[in-house]
Formats: C-alpha cells, structure tokens, sequence
C-alpha cells in the first residue's frame, strides 16, 4: 500500500515536472514568485489537502467541535 | 411598458397569485411555464431600457437592464426553470409560491434601477425564502428559520438605514457605485450580510441545511448570488472585499470539511465559491468582475445540482448526515453521477463548468500581482476538490455499507439533476455560451496548455493526499460552532433580559396593584372605622395614648348613619323659622 502510494506519486511527479519545464515555464503570462519552481502546484496541492485536513482537524478537536446536542440542551423554551 | 422593459418580478408575483387557485395536479406544470414565460421576456429584454414608475415623489427605476444585470437574470430564470423540474413532484402550494416569490424577487434586485425597489424586493426575498425552511415542518426548521428571520430582518434594516442616509446626503436613489461614507457602509454591511462574508456567514450553514429537499435547492442559488450582484455593482474594486473574498473561499472549506450533515457541507462550500465571487468583485478589473459574474452563474447551476445530489439521498433514506450514510453505490448509482458532475463542476475539473469560471477569477488576480490572493485561491480549490469531489461522495455511496432501504425517488428529480447535469457539462465545453453573456469583452482563454497542466497537478495531488489519509479519516457526529454562536449561545442570556425579566417586573407590578386593589377595597367597606384606627393609630404614635386593638370591627353603616328623628327635627325647625319669618315681617 504504502510502497504503491510511493511509486505512484513519484511516477506522476516527475511527469508534472517534466511538463512544467517543456511547456508551461516561459509560457507563464504574469512572473509570480512560484513561476519558475517545477512541479509547484503538485507540492502545493498535496501539502494544500493536509494542511487542510489536519489544520481543519485541530481547529475542531481543539477548539469548535460539541456535541450534537450543544445548543439544545440549555434550550427548553418552546 | 413593453417587452424590451418589462420588469420580470412581475411574472413570477402574478404567477404566485394564480397558483394557488389552479386544481393541484396543474400546479408543478404551471411554475415551469411561469418560467418559460419569464425566459420569453427575458430574450426580448434590451440592453440599456428602463422603465421608471412615479411614486410618491420619486421616480423609481423598478426595471433597469444592461449586460450585468442580464446575465444575473438569465442563470435565475434557468435556475428557477431546473429547481421547478426537479420539484415537479411537490404538493405542497406553501412551497410552489413562495420558491416563485423567491425567484421573482430575486429577479426584481437584480433588475432594480433604484435603491427603493432593491430593498422592495431585498424584503420579499428574505421573507419568502424563509418559507423555503419553515415548509420542512420539523422543529429545527422552526427554530432555524426563526433565527435566518432574525439576521436578515437586522440586514434589511441596515439597509434601509443606509438607503435613507444616502438618500439624504446625495438627494439620488439611483442604484449606482457608491462612493464611500457611513451610508456606503451601512449598505455594503447589509450586502455582505446576504453575502455571507465572514464574521456575518453564520445564518447561511444554519439554516440551508434545514430547507426542505426542493427548497434548499432554491435557498443556495439565490440570496448569496443576489448579493453577488449587488457588491459588484455597488461596491466593485473595494479592495476589502479582495481579502474578504480570499480569506472567506478558505473559511469555508475548513469549516466544510469539520461539516457531518451533507448539505451543511454543501453549505459551506456555498460560502467558500462565494469567497471567490467577493473576491473578483473586490479586484474590480473588467475580467475580475467578469470572473464574479462568470462564476456566480456556473456556481449557480452546479451548487443547485449538488443540493439536489444530496436532496435525493435526503429524499430516499430521510438520512443526510455522513455517520449515517454509506454504501448507497449500487442502489443510487445515478444520483452518484448526476453529484459527481457537479463535484467535478466545482471542483474545476477540466471540461466542467467550475474549471472555466473560477480560473478567470484567479486570472484576474495573476493580472494585478497579488500573489497571496492566488494561493489561497488555489487553497481553496484544493479543499473543495477534498470534500465535495472525495470525502463527501466517499462517506455517502461507498465507505460502511449501512445497509439503507432507499425510498424510490420521483422521475423530475432525475431530469431536473440531468438537465442541470448537461449544462454544467456544455458549458465546460464549449465556455463561450457563458463568455457571451458577460458585462465586458472575454479575451482569456481558459483551455491553455499551462493552465492544464497546473490545474492537474492540483487535483491529482489533492487526491493522492486524501488516499494516503483516507483511511484514518472519519465522519464525526459533532456540530462546529461559528459565528451564529454569537447570538444563539447568549439567546438565554438575552431570554432572560428581554423575555423573562420584563415578564417578571409586570408580575411585581401586577402582584403589587392587586394588594392596593384588596387594601382600597377593605377601606372602602369601613372608611370610618379605618379612619378611626388611623386616628387611633397617630395618637398612639405622638400622644401615648392606649394602643388600638388591631382590625376595626366589622362595619355597620347603621352604626354611623344619622337618625331619622334628627332631620325630622331639623326640617320641622326650618319650618318654624321660616314661618315666624313670615309672620313677623
């Protein structure tokens, strides 16, 4: 699992890579500071979805998640 | 009055009249030919007509087309259109007028020419969007919609406000760019507010996700993009409302992914793709706002689709929390296509819907070098591919099969998420059908090798993320507090002060008038005994006279009453005196 989940990434990495440095690099229409990093938007979406998954995660267990009933138990007038 | 200036709110407020007098089996087929109808007026529409209508003093510019409010108007009409397909099976004529007011009123802001008409119909689309929840009939929806009353009754006024003080301060009710000022904030408070802009987003995953099956579909079109429209054409290139927009696509996303209750999630997602609309308008360039308006309509379409994904699994299992659901793949295998259009539409797939709006957003701010703005932009895009593309669908048609009997569903709800499904597909493909209706000129081409290739390697990455950690991710059975905790968690606190405390100072006031009302009652049986005890009583006090006895006797008015004899005398001595009187002189 672990060691397919590896050679996949890499695999579809280097391709981006690839892309990045052939195509897309001295096409870019506007010079921003990621311009010229290969394969940005490949380490960008993959440390984007864990920052968001555990960000998301410790933001709630640490601090916004309650139980179901959290504003219905101090809620009895009808 | 004539077809190149007919204000369409009119149609749907006529319609929402005649409804209900129609036999019931003609009703579901008489909202889409209002909106036929609608979309007849809307084609003949002429850039640059108005109509102004004399009330009172004023002229008012209840109708007022160009290119920006068309486009608005044509993604409502067709929203309008697919909502009524996919709600043909409904019976339930609160619904059938309200989600016509709803549509109707929508159209009226957006054609409005002046400030008194917007709020006019500002007014009429929260209150009719409010049936929308109240027609779910559940206690949640009760208290919920309560609470969606209250916020957007705070925003109206708030509108209202500003309205009457730029009113007084520029002597116009012309709907135009505002140019700063209290009153300008005061508006753009109001605007954000139906926006859903952080910190003022807590009504919107609130209450949406406690509409009914069809009217949610209704709520997450209309009042957010309504809103859209409203900023973008009063307050465009306010650069607050950039950072608003950024911060708020990121907001959403985290809060969606701590989200259990599908269409809570869904609801979420609204405020994230909001975000981004903000943010074009904040931008302010030509292709900014084009970007906004671009978005708002392709986000309409496929947002629409989503809410009517999860309303069928809402429909079929009455279950729409992601703790409950799971393994539906094989008895709602086409409800699961139809949602995944729409999770590849917002997701901005290429050769969807999403992938050629919300480029042009993030385009625009390439454009103007705000770097930042871009990456959460693109953040953002991430956590919506996360959710709604992988975890969502995963946790409700795969994942624990939890053995659910699914009702079967009616065929309008098919057709009206494949009708939807299509244009989300069309316009992904051939993006000019939506470039065409943009307020300015499209020069940008969303099919480029580049933005390909970048656009890939985010959603692949995104993807190969959420397999590493699928398998340790978990639907939770918690709520996530936000904003509206600022007005729910106090409510007791506000219960007490204005309810319970006023109640109990007219009790104090009641129980202290009542006691008057018994003394003054027992007074005035004995006054003179009370009036003797009194006497008796100061005496005692100043002379040390002997302390009274308690409670005078009982009173007995014979006891006081003067005796006959005595007036008999009386009247006889008058006699005499008169007669001697007589007599002598």
């Amino acid at each position: 699992m672990k060691r397919r989940f590896l050679i996949t990434a890499i695999a579809i990495l280097i391709v981006a890579i690839i892309l990045d440095v052939l195509v897309v690099s001295g096409h870019v229409h506007v010079k921003l500071p990621w311009s010229d990093v290969p394969g940005f938007f490949s380490f960008f979406g993959f440390l984007g979805c864990l920052a968001i998954i555990y960000g998301a995660k410790m933001l709630g267990h640490y601090w916004l998640q309650r139980n179901e009933d959290y504003y219905d138990k101090t809620d009895e007038h009808e | 009055m004539s077809m190149s200036n007919f204000p369409l709110a009119i149609i749907y407020i006529i319609g929402a009249a005649v409804l209900p007098l129609l036999p019931r089996q003609l009703r579901s087929a008489f909202c889409l030919l209002i909106s036929a109808t609608a979309f007849v007026f809307l084609i003949n529409l002429a850039t640059g007509a108005s109509l102004t209508f004399p009330f009172l003093n004023y002229e008012l510019v209840v109708c007022r087309v160009d290119r920006l409010s068309l486009a608005f108007g044509y993604v409502f009409v067709i929203m309008g259109f697919l909502g009524g397909v996919y709600g043909y099976h409904v019976k339930d004529t609160l619904q059938q007028v309200t989600a016509l007011l709803y549509v109707g009123s929508s159209l009226g802001v957006v054609f409005a020419g002046d400030l008194f008409t917007l709020l006019f119909f500002w007014e009429i689309m929260a209150v009719s969007s409010l049936f929308l929840i109240w027609a779910r009939r559940t206690r949640e929806a009760r208290k919920a919609g309560f609470r969606y009353l209250l916020v957007h009754a705070f925003g109206g006024s708030a509108l209202m406000a500003g309205i009457l003080l730029h009113f007084q301060q520029t002597g116009s009710l012309l709907f135009t760019h505002f140019e700063g000022g209290a009153a300008s904030y005061l508006i753009l408070l109001a605007f954000t507010l139906n926006a859903a802009v952080p910190p003022l987003n807590g009504w919107l995953p609130d209450s949406y996700p406690e509409g009914t099956v069809t009217g949610s579909v209704f709520l997450s079109a209309f009042t957010t993009k309504v809103a859209v429209y409203a900023l973008a054409r009063g307050f465009a290139g306010l650069e607050l409302l950039m950072w608003s927009g950024a911060v708020m696509a990121v907001y959403g996303v985290v809060f969606a992914f701590l989200a259990n209750d599908g269409r809570r999630l869904l609801s979420y997602h609204i405020i994230s793709q909001v975000g981004y609309m903000v943010c074009g308008v904040g931008i302010g360039t030509e292709i900014a706002v084009n970007g906004a308006t671009a978005h708002a309509f392709a986000h309409i379409l496929y947002k629409g689709l989503l809410f009517m994904g999860m309303g069928t699994v809402l429909y079929a299992t009455g279950r729409n929390k992601m703790t409950e659901l799971g393994g539906l793949f094989r008895k709602m295998w086409l409800t699961l296509i139809f949602f995944m259009v729409g999770a590849f539409s917002i997701s901005g797939v290429p050769l969807f819907s999403g992938f050629v709006s919300k480029s042009m957003v993030i385009y625009a701010a390439e454009m103007e070098h705000f770097g930042l703005v871009v990456l959460l932009l693109n953040l953002a895009s991430i956590g919506t591919f996360l959710s709604i593309g992988l975890k969502l669908p995963y946790f409700t048609w795969f994942s624990t099969d939890r053995n659910l009997k699914p009702e079967p569903v009616p065929m309008g709800m098919y057709i009206g998420m494949g009708l939807t499904s299509a244009i989300c597909i069309v316009i992904g493909v051939y993006p000019a059908l939506l470039y065409n209706l943009l307020p300015f000129a499209v020069h940008y081409q969303p099919y480029t090798a580049p933005h390909l290739i970048e656009s890939m390697q985010l959603l692949i990455f995104t993807g190969l993320a959420f397999w590493l950690v699928v398998k340790k991710l978990h639907a939770e059975a918690t709520i996530t507090l936000d904003t509206d905790w600022f007005y729910r968690r106090p409510s007791r606190l506000a219960f007490n002060v204005f309810s319970v405390s006023i109640c109990e100072l007219f009790g104090a006031i009641e129980r202290l008038s009542l006691r008057a009302a018994r003394y003054l009652v027992r007074v005035g049986a004995n006054p003179v005994g009370y009036s003797l005890e009194a006497a008796k009583n100061v005496s005692h006090t100043l002379l040390r006279t002997e302390k009274p006895a308690g409670e005078p006797s009982d009173f007995s008015p014979d006891r006081y009453r003067i005796p006959l004899g005595i007036m008999v005398l009386v009247v006889l001595l008058a006699l005499i005196v008169i007669l001697v009187w007589d007599f002598l002189f």
